[in-house]
């Protein structure tokens, strides 16, 4: 009863410090639904044909048939032909086109020889909603036609994804901002509201009371812990909201290691400022070792499997990671929560280190 | 007598440099305990090895009957604290930061409690005021304020009155006298000199030693032997020049305008001196007996070779 009473006049002081600083809940509200909106949206949506460029290098009755069917539903359009698929990739940079048909000689033989028969369809993903669109029609146009259905064996359609080898949108995008924007709130306001006590000095003054440590740590993170998850909430409620994004498994196993990752980001917060002791200093780490590996390597911008080696070991300990595979996996394909208990582990264990690290530099006294 | 801070060969080094050397004294409670000295000497470093926030290098200390090594904790309970640099949250306005301190403290109805703080140190008009925009003797006085929430046997005033307005630094030692009738001991620094002819006993740190310890009267009387003359209304410089010569003149300090002459027992009386300037075509002086400050105690110490500290 006597900590928590110690403890509740540290979150309760820290709330008030929060109410009184518009910047924290802008930060910690607003920025991510922001940040959301802006990368959704920056994306135009719909486009009514897509330029495509076709390669047509086997040039026969079969090949002709194909492309027209291909081009039937008017979604695509034909956009020019090219006699050498790298032709293509000159035209995604100039932004002319944003796809290419590839069918290479032989087509009809391998047809006529009842062998497989690979068409090649080049989509630049830089834009990974338009890109998603594009390979989308693409698809359907083929299948529409019933292209595939009639040969046999059928056609087999190999798609290259150029530039964006995982294919982004809005949906794929939401767990890996979510992720982002998280570990930008929790740790860079933890570190800084930690740090802020050092250089004002207050936290000698706490010192100088029977405040614990662990008190401290556990005041102080409480506030920061339910901002964090209305955070995630928000920028979860704002991805279904905006962009349709689903949620298809359990929410049980979600809201637990989305627990676990804030806590862990909050003690990452917690462990650099009782490092630096230093608002400016704290920010800097706060981006070095939180805000860039979220983004970089995390497999939010690029997938965690075509990295270098050297690169993939360093990701076991990003905990953005976890997360962000746990947010994809319950939000976009409903993985039961027993193949997630991995993610937990790892988040859980990332947060104890960092709460147990922070305690123990944390120093009441300057021995 | 109850001793509430006995402190032995206290030490603390800061790798080489020793900032609080091989100090020794105690306080008894409800006394008013200045410690004086330069900036620099240690008076805050011994106040936070005290506290329990420095780690002593060597020395025993016992305040409030534990020892603050090994029982850092119930020293913390005991104890009020108001650190040199105001360390309150400058965001939050008078009545939160009370608040906040009465729930770390935990004391037992604290609003009452808070209410009755506010009222001593007459902060009631301030409750609701931004703690950041109160002018610096009201600060100081919410710092206080947070300090003897708990009702602490000591408390320890790091130089609670620096850049305060000579107006409010009375008050503020007004205060301090309430407080120490009421049995609450106070361990104050400052670095001014008329304040501490306020406190019950003096320690003067110099240089991390403790150089001097004792009554303000018992200090002028042995650090300042014979008598002290003030001269005023002749041409500082020139006189200073003409009375340092002057035999049985032990030490001429300016003080603004005027002159602090002291003189050794026996020595010569203020018509001597009088005569002495004239001599030198520095009429005009007038010269008055004085009692010797502490700031003439300070300065006999810093400088031994100009009284009889010497030996
Ligand atoms: N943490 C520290 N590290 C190194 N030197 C310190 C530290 N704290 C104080 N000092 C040095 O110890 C000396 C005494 O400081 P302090 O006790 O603050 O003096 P005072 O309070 O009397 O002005 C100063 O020279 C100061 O520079
Ligand atoms: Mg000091």
């Amino acid at each position: 009863m006597k900590i928590w009473g110690r403890i509740y006049a540290l979150a309760f002081k820290e709330v008030l410090q929060i109410r009184r600083d518009p910047r924290t809940l802008v930060l910690a509200l607003v920025m991510p639904v922001l940040l959301l909106l802006l990368f959704g949206y920056g994306v135009s949506f719909d486009i009514d044909a897509i330029p495509m460029s076709v390669v047509d290098q086997d040039r026969t009755s079969s090949s002709r048939r194909l492309l027209r069917r291909f081009f039937a539903s008017g979604e695509l359009r034909p956009s020019g032909t090219l006699s050498d698929p790298d032709e293509a990739y000159a035209r995604f940079r100039t932004g002319q086109d944003l796809g290419a048909v590839v069918i290479p000689a032989g087509f009809q033989a391998r047809l006529r020889e009842r062998r497989p028969a690979p068409i090649q369809i080049l989509v630049d993903a830089a834009d990974g909603v338009t890109a998603e669109q594009t390979l989308g029609k693409a698809e359907s146009s083929l299948k529409a036609g019933a292209v595939v259905r009639r040969s046999r064996p059928p056609v087999e359609v190999r798609t290259y994804t150029m530039f964006n080898p995982e294919l982004r949108s809005a949906l794929f995008l939401v767990p890996g901002l979510a992720a982002y924007v998280v570990a930008l709130v929790s740790v860079l306001l933890t570190a800084l509201t930690v740090a802020r006590e050092w250089e004002l000095g207050s936290m000698q003054q706490l010192f100088a009371t029977p405040i614990r440590r662990g008190e401290i740590v556990i005041g102080k993170l409480l506030p920061y812990l339910a901002l964090g998850l209305v955070a995630v909430a928000l920028v979860i409620g704002s991805g279904a909201l905006f962009f349709g994004v689903p949620m298809r498994g359990a929410p049980g196993i979600l809201m637990l290691n989305s627990f676990l990752f804030v806590l862990g980001m909050l003690g990452q917060g917690l462990l650099i400022s009782v490092l630096t002791k230093n608002q400016m200093v704290a920010t800097q780490a706060a981006a070095m070792t939180s805000l860039l590996p979220s983004l970089l390597l995390s497999g939010f911008m690029f997938p965690i499997e075509n990295m270098p080696k050297i690169l993939q070991m360093i990701t076991v300990i990003i905990p953005a990671r976890y997360f962000i595979d746990t947010l994809r996996a319950v939000l976009l394909r409903g993985t039961p929560a027993s193949h997630l208990w991995g993610d937990t582990v790892a988040l859980a264990a990332f947060a104890l280190a960092m709460i147990v690290l922070s305690t123990a530099r944390f120093q009441r006294r300057i021995a | 007598m109850n001793t509430v801070i006995e402190v032995r060969d206290l030490t603390r080094r800061f790798g080489d440099f020793v900032a609080v050397d091989r100090v020794s004294f105690h306080v008894e409670k409800g006394e008013i305990f200045g410690y004086l000295g330069a900036n620099g000497a240690g008076k805050s470093t011994t106040i936070r090895m005290l506290c329990g926030l420095l780690a002593p290098t060597e020395g025993v200390a016992m305040v409030a009957g534990h020892d603050i090594r090994d029982d850092a904790r119930k020293v913390r309970a005991a104890i009020g604290y108001m650190s040199q640099k105001f360390s309150l949250y400058l965001d939050l306005p008078v009545r939160a930061n009370l608040e906040f301190y009465a729930g770390a403290y935990e004391i037992e109805s604290p609003r009452k409690r808070v209410q009755e703080i506010l009222e001593l140190l007459d902060l009631e008009v301030h409750r609701d005021q931004i703690t950041g925009a109160l002018p610096g003797g009201t600060r100081q006085r919410l710092g206080l304020g947070c300090a003897l929430l708990h009702r602490p046997e000591i408390v320890f005033l790091d130089e609670p009155t620096a850049g305060v307005d000579p107006a409010s630094r009375r008050d503020f030692w007004r205060l301090i006298r309430s407080l120490s009738r009421e049995g609450t001991t106070v361990f104050v620094t400052t670095h001014y000199m008329d304040e501490a002819e306020y406190c019950q006993r003096i320690g003067l740190m110099v240089d991390g030693r403790l150089a001097a310890l004792d009554t303000p009267r018992a200090l002028k009387r042995d650090l300042v032997p014979g008598r002290m003359f003030r001269v005023s209304n002749v041409d500082e410089r020139a006189s200073r020049a003409v009375l340092s010569g002057m035999s049985g003149v032990v030490d001429v300090q300016p003080f603004g305008t005027r002159l602090h002459v002291r003189v050794r027992p026996g020595g010569p009386e203020a018509p001597d001196l009088g005569k002495q300037l004239s001599q030198a075509g520095l009429s005009g002086a007038e010269i008055e007996e004085i009692e010797p400050t502490l700031e003439d105690v300070f300065l006999a110490v810093v400088d031994p070779t100009k009284g009889s500290a010497a030996a």
